[in-house]
């Protein structure tokens, strides 16, 4: 093998690394919201992927009736999305969850059952909303990043949007961390995921907590609800296949866990590209779920969780 | 011989429950029970498994009525008003704290992090750096470890935080379920002692222990628990020992016929 090979097998690897790696920033911000909600209620949000295209509509909706700059759509539509997941939360999931079959003296895996089916039909309610309201012609958000790229040198390059996203899931995430760690409100999830009854004697109100967290995993949504729009076309049923997803990040990386998120995303997006770079672009789903068996054989717990 | 003389034109009792049952289901635990607490009372409830202690401090702390499958009836009032039917976030807030049987600590979150969950009601920020001071002063060892996740720490030192994340709140009345259960005999010392200062402030007190030597030691009042009732209340020193032990396995004194 001649030196120029070797070259370029070196760029090839490091063009996938790369690639993946900012694939995995985008995919960290599809699930997050996800593990939040399997983390702090024990619910496993079929709804998931329906929020994120409800959101990218609202964002395509929003910039097209005002005109304005796509990216200040955000500032309008995540605390919108807040709102819902908190209303969404409090007004119904609170009564079908874990907790609430556990209080009228149900087995929990009856509320986990009862919740799976519940959001299971929000989710076709959502889609089947998006239908009616928007047709099923495939809309996208317009911007000059789509095309653009940044050089790293003759051959090695980054797409801009994809690098922003990535910039943006980081910061996102470790906000949210943050968030989690210091302030009252992150603490009283953190300490409600734990031991809800207890929690209650601290003064944490569990509802109203739980609502908390299901607001901040759509507002998350919307985020990259709003970057699915940017980066593809999006129709009414494109939810389920975000879904699953975003599964199997969350399976990856831990379920519940923020930094688990974040790893799993990177690591799904980089074995992905790889795959495709060596096996053909047909590969690229196949090597994520292989990957996924393998971590659930393997470490079920994910690569993060402890215990 | 019966004791509960209190003087009536004093201040208002910090506790006074009456008529109280409760149930879980159809199960009655608690059956009737009445009594009051004055400032700076402890009070010590002794009796055997299921007598209905720990079906009492849930009550007490509103966690009975979280839920369809439990209950309570009959009126408890705390400085004055009622506070049956509240729930736990509200009774904590009226100023009850409890430390739960089995400490039940957030297991994942550090010590610090513990006790500052046990201040999260916004009348207890204010004072949060100089409540953690204070529970510091009073278990260095806390200190020491403020970093550290508690699920590695020992049990004398989880029950120290337990402690601890109860009186964040600054709780005019704090109930201890079982303080010295599954704890190696030097802790339970050190944790009595911890006790002792706790109740020298002048914080009034309930004590749930089934060890009767402990219990009778820290209280200055107590009552005996049987089947979901009090059976015999009084004051330490002032009732003999048989007669406690009589009323604990729920027999007369002298015919004592293995219950």
């Amino acid at each position: 093998m001649g030196n120029e090979d070797l070259y370029w097998a070196a760029i090839d690897f490091a063009n996938g690394l790369l690639s993946g790696a900012m694939l995995g920033g985008y995919y960290a911000l599809i699930s997050v919201g996800l593990a939040l909600n399997f983390g702090v209620m024990r619910l496993v949000n079929l709804s998931h992927g329906d929020w994120l295209i409800v959101a990218a509509y609202m964002c395509v909706t929003l910039i097209s009736a005002t005109g304005m700059p796509p990216f200040w759509s955000i500032l309008v539509v995540a605390p919108v999305m807040y709102g819902i997941g908190y209303a969404v939360q409090r007004g119904l999931l609170n009564h079908v969850s874990v907790q609430a079959a556990e209080r009228r003296n149900m087995s929990p895996s009856f509320g986990l059952m009862l919740s799976l089916l519940v959001t299971f039909g929000l989710s076709i309610v959502l889609s089947q909303g998006m239908l009616l309201l928007f047709s099923a012609n495939a809309m996208s958000i317009h911007n000059d990043l789509s095309f653009s790229a940044i050089r790293l040198s003759e051959d090695l390059s980054i797409s801009t949007l994809r690098f922003g996203f990535f910039i943006a899931a980081a910061v996102l995430l470790a906000v949210l961390a943050l968030w989690m760690k210091k302030t009252h409100v992150g603490r009283a999830i953190r300490a409600a995921s734990d031991d809800p009854e207890i929690a209650g004697l601290m003064g944490m109100r569990t509802p109203h907590i739980y609502s908390v967290a299901s607001g901040v995993a759509l507002a998350s949504a919307s985020v990259a609800g709003f970057m699915i729009g940017m980066s593809r076309s999006f129709q009414p049923f494109d939810g389920p296949p975000f879904l699953l997803l975003a599964f199997g990040v969350v399976v990856l990386g831990g379920l519940g866990s923020l930094l688990g998120s974040f790893v799993g995303g990177i690591v799904l997006g980089v074995v992905q590209v790889l795959a495709g770079t060596y096996f053909g672009p047909a590969s690229q789903q196949m090597a994520g779920y292989l990957l996924i068996l393998l971590v659930l054989a393997v470490r079920p717990q994910g690569l993060l969780a402890k215990k | 011989m019966s004791t509960s003389a209190t003087d009536p034109a004093a201040a208002p009792p910090v506790l006074r429950v009456s008529g109280l049952s409760a149930y879980y289901g159809e199960m009655r635990a608690i059956y009737d029970m009445s009594i009051e607490l004055q400032p700076g009372d402890v009070l010590a409830i002794i009796g055997a498994n299921g007598a209905g202690k720990s079906t009492f401090l849930r009550s007490l702390t509103g966690l009975m009525n979280h839920g369809a499958r439990s209950r309570t009836q009959g009126r408890i009032e705390f400085l004055g008003s009622r506070i049956d039917g509240l729930t736990p976030e509200q009774v904590v807030d009226a100023g009850i704290a409890l430390v739960p049987e089995g400490r039940r600590l957030f297991s994942r979150m550090t010590v610090e992090d513990n006790l500052m969950a046990g201040a999260y009601l916004p009348r207890c920020r204010p004072a949060l750096s100089l409540k953690l001071d204070e529970i510091y002063a009073m278990f260095p060892r806390l200190g020491e470890r403020r970093r550290q996740v508690v699920s590695q720490m020992s049990g004398g030192e989880q029950q120290m935080v337990s402690i601890g994340r109860a009186l964040m709140s600054s709780p005019r009345l704090l109930a201890f379920d079982e303080l010295s259960l599954g704890l190696s005999p030097a802790m339970v010392d050190e944790i009595y002692n911890k006790l002792g200062q706790i109740i020298q402030a002048g914080t009034t007190s309930i004590i749930v222990e089934q060890d009767l030597k402990r219990a009778l030691s820290a209280c200055t009042r107590f009552c005996v628990m049987l089947e979901g009732t009090i059976v015999l209340e009084g004051r330490p020193g002032e009732t003999s020992e048989a007669d406690i032990a009589a009323a604990y396995f729920g027999s007369e004194p002298e015919a004592s016929h293995g219950q």
